[in-house]
């Protein structure tokens, strides 16, 4: 931690100390120049990922590297712009694009940190790959126990429970949004009212309805770690194609100040 | 009460696979025949045993019928490889061997010379990896001789053996090397205590050498009843595999003893087996039937009692419990070289106290232990310990888990700020528990990921393929104990069960790091190492020919699909250590030795 904030104070000052050397406009030509050299450093991490050898500093250091300077390139950019929105069309785009992706990297950031222990903490691990297996698999068994239910008993109580709430519920990954704040709403409710039904069940498909219990919890799990690994993806996605873009973006501004700056005088 | 649909199945008997039709090739499964067994009863050591003296379950000849086998080897065969894990001893029945001490290429034995590959080929690696899984170069692959080697008698040749004499002749006739006589017995070490085979034998002619095989329970019952073999045996074992045990410990390696001190040590040390040698299968029949382990686990030394000696684990692991309510909690485990009951000996000599055992001691799984006598200790290793550190101040290290030891430990370890979650204790007795009880302990790299950290982004799985021709050699998945998981890599197992019975020794310890690994080239995919990792942690697969467009490859005769077996073999082959480990973009994974707990904890506990 210290040295973070050692690293950051220095950051800070570069722009201070390099400014009462040089001239105000060369702040914002040095400037320009770090942040770029900082965000193509930034960018170069998903090179190293893909490059297992040669062995070059473990990932998590990069990570590392990688906050500490993306937060830095924060500062730097609010040197370079003098925190003010520029106006040129490619400017402002180029400003939203770099704010989005240190917004990003932040956000993502967060949830790499808090995500996980909520996944740890409820239903069992699964690979994300494989949700839709098991989800499958819930289905098929909570049909096969209608099924029985419809055989055995008189009453259709479960199969209209099935048919009104849990078939859509079975069918794909549900309440994305309400897992992400951490809601139980909904299962709740579809437990309680599957609850609710049991005394009106004869003994046998009171056993279904307990091992019905179970499956919806299950499922409902699922549905957890669906829609949190998912996001610890999705926010990636984002992410990754944006430095692209960025850098594209970064080319055309540099070659346009070169051009118009210098190249016209 | 059984259950309707329980299957009722006859409960497994000793016996019920004979040696001799154990074998993963069925050309050679051949019963003992009646004068086979005529043959042997009238050869040395059979003929000078007294058949009264063993037990009316256990007979001497349905000993010898069901626990050996006769094998046949040609000249120059390899019959036993150094480095292996052996779980049989040999007779030589007709024919003399020879035993190579030194000169062999580890590529005679079937194992991969070299490893390393230079960092240019690593990178370009990445670059030129299979598109389709699992595909080799079958170039690589030898042409098989005659599959089945017939002798005139009707007994098949032993197969896929190196044969030394072809591969090499000029290094055979060059290697140093002993011969060994017919009517001699061999590899009786190796097949009685977990160490490896220390010499290479091969069959030495003229013509064929025939062999008799025995497999370790019913060289240990032969040992058992006959004081003759057992006087040998542990003669040979003093002789030659006492001292190496003690070398192991570091306590022994730490003081200092004069020869006179060595020859009593050597002479008054005693030497157990306690649990079963097979343990891995033994395991995993347990785990099947859901029975507590801890009380299957036999007890080497119990809490309470007057400590008899100064115990040093030779092989295996040892799982340590005090008696806690109405069972016991487990508080650590020793392995290879630890000492334990130290503290209680030394507390009572410099005391003259008489404290008794402090922790009790099982066998997890299977233990081999070395006893010095209390008297030995009091009269030869508690003087040289007061010699090498005079002002009583041993160092930590040597003196073996404590209950004590482990709790200061274990509170002086910070306390977190990072909320509740983090600072409750993560390798107390739960954490132990769960390790012993799944035989984790037996790990020297195992593979921890911590799933609070962890983001599932699997990084660690894309590395791992990409040094691997985009196989990955492990899962992600695996057995949990509160947020850690035990990924299903493999561990490369202090005690590598996966490696007894390989036939061809392709699955072997690599020269440098002692990583166990596959010899791709070598292995016949006969699936034994899968079977008994207990771990699940090696997996059979289908391999494909790159200069046939990747299709699947056949056995033109057989016409089955070609088999290898495959797990992690830590990245040996590459430069940096295990790519897992350095992928991982929050630190959320190690390759852990569970003989250093205290790096365990720490790692456990951040
Ligand atoms: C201009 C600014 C930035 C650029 C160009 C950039 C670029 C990248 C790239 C290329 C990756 C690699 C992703 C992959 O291949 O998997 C990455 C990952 C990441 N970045 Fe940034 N980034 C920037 C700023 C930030 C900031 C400000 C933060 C947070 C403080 C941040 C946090 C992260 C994190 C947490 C990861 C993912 C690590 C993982 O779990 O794999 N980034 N970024």
């Amino acid at each position: 931690m210290s040295i973070a904030a050692l690293v950051l104070v220095l950051l800070m000052l570069t722009p201070y100390v390099i400014g009462y050397r040089i001239a105000f406009s060369d702040v914002v030509v040095t400037s320009g120049w770090l942040l770029f050299a900082v965000v193509v450093f930034l960018s170069s991490y998903n090179l190293r990922k893909k490059l297992t050898y040669p062995p070059l500093l473990k990932s998590s250091t990069w990570l590392q590297m990688h906050i500490y300077l993306g937060i830095a390139a924060m500062v730097i950019f609010l040197f370079h712009t003098s925190g003010k929105v520029p106006t040129g069309h490619l400017d402002i785009a180029l400003y939203a694009l770099f704010t989005l992706m240190v917004a990003s990297g932040l956000f993502g950031f967060y949830l790499t940190r808090t995500i996980p222990t909520t996944l740890s903490s409820r239903g069992n691990e699964v690979i994300f790959e494989r949700i839709p297996l098991f989800r499958r698999q819930i289905k098929d068994r909570v049909e096969q126990i209608i099924l029985q239910s419809i055989e055995q008993s008189a009453s259709s109580i479960l199969a209209e429970f099935y048919e009104s709430y849990l078939m859509y519920f079975l069918s794909g990954p549900r309440n994305v949004l309400l897992h992400l704040v951490r809601s139980e709403r909904t299962s709740y409710r579809l437990r309680h009212e599957l609850r609710e039904s049991d005394r009106y069940l004869d003994e046998q498909d009171k056993v279904l309805a307990a091992e019905l219990d179970d499956l919806i919890k299950l499922k409902d799990d699922l549905d957890f770690h669906y829609a949190r690994q998912g996001l610890l993806k999705l926010w990636l996605f984002f992410h990754i194609p944006m430095t692209l873009v960025l850098l594209i973006f970064l080319v055309a501004h540099i070659v346009l100040i070169y051009a118009f700056t210098y190249g016209g005088s | 009460m059984v259950e309707v649909n329980t299957p009722v199945r006859d409960k497994p008997k000793r016996w019920d696979l004979p040696f001799s039709m154990d074998f993963t090739n069925e050309a050679e499964r051949r019963e003992m025949s009646f004068s086979d067994l005529n043959d042997l009863f009238a050869k040395k050591p059979f003929s000078e045993m007294d058949a009264s003296r063993f037990p009316d379950s256990l007979p001497l000849a349905s000993i010898v019928a069901n626990d050996t086998r006769i094998r046949l080897y040609r000249e120059g065969d390899a019959i036993v490889r150094q480095g292996d894990y052996g779980n049989s001893a040999f007779l030589i029945l007709d024919g003399d061997c020879r035993a190579i001490i030194e000169g062999l290429d580890p590529a005679q034995l079937g194992r991969q010379a070299d490893h390393s590959k230079s960092l240019l080929k690593s990178v370009k690696g990445l670059f030129t990896n299979a598109l389709a899984p699992e595909v080799r170069d079958s170039r690589l692959y030898p042409q098989h001789r005659d599959k089945a080697v017939f002798d005139p008698s009707g007994t098949v040749f032993v197969q896929d053996v190196p044969n030394i004499l072809e591969l090499s002749p000029e290094s055979y006739s060059e290697a140093r090397h002993n011969i060994i006589p017919e009517g001699s017995l061999f590899g009786e070490l190796a097949a009685l205590g977990r160490v490896q085979r220390s010499v290479t034998v091969v069959a030495a002619g003229p013509g064929t050498t025939r062999l008799l095989e025995i497999r370790w329970q019913g060289l240990r019952d032969l040992m058992k009843y006959d004081n003759g073999l057992r006087d040998h045996v542990n003669e040979l074992f003093r002789q030659n595999g006492l001292k190496g045990a003690f070398q192991m410990s570091p306590l022994i390696q730490a003081i200092d003893l004069d020869e006179e001190q060595w020859d009593q040590l050597l002479a008054e040390a005693e030497f157990e087996t306690f649990g079963s040698y097979d343990w891995h299968g033994t395991y995993q029949q347990l785990r099947k039937r859901d029975e507590d382990l801890l009380t299957q686990e036999p007890v080497v030394q119990e809490e309470g009692q007057y400590p008899n000696g100064l115990l040093i684990i030779r092989a295996g692991f040892a799982r340590m419990s005090r008696r806690h309510g109405a069972g016991e909690y487990t508080f650590g485990y020793l392995g290879i070289g630890d000492v334990h009951g130290l503290q209680e000996l030394m507390h009572n000599v410099s005391t003259d106290d008489n404290s008794p055992i402090q922790t009790t001691l099982r066998a997890a799984g299977y233990t081999d232990i070395v006893r010095v006598p209390t008297r030995t200790f009091e009269q030869v290793i508690y003087p040289a310990m007061m010699k090498t550190w005079p002002d009583g101040n041993f160092p930590e290290k040597f003196l073996g888990e404590t209950m004590e030891r482990r709790k200061t430990a274990m509170s002086t370890r910070r306390a977190s700020w990072r909320g509740d979650r983090r600072k409750r204790e993560f390798s107390g007795a739960p954490m132990m528990e769960f390790l012993a009880e799944n035989r984790y302990i037996n790990g020297t790299a195992t593979m921890l990921i911590d799933l609070d950290r962890c983001t599932r982004c699997d990084d660690c799985v894309r590395a791992c393929a990409s040094g691997h021709n985009n196989n990955p050699r492990f899962i992600r998945h695996g057995k949990i104990h509160d947020h850690h998981m035990i990924a299903n890599a493999c561990m490369h197992c202090a005690d590598p069960v996966c490696m007894i019975g390989c036939p061809t020794g392709a699955i072997h310890r690599s020269e440098g790091g002692g990583e166990v690994v596959i010899n791709d080239v070598t292995c016949i995919g006969c699936g034994t190492c899968a079977n008994s990792c207990p771990y699940e942690n090696i997996r059979l697969v289908n391999v494909r020919d790159q200069s046939q467009d990747d299709a699947l490859m056949v056995d033109p005769v057989k016409g089955k699909a070609i088999v290898k077996a495959t797990k992690c073999d830590l990245c040996v082959d590459h430069h940096g250590g295990p790519a897992c480990v350095r992928a991982c973009p929050h630190d959320a994974l190690t390759r852990a030795d569970m003989d250093d707990l205290l790096d365990l904890s720490e790692w456990l506990n951040r």
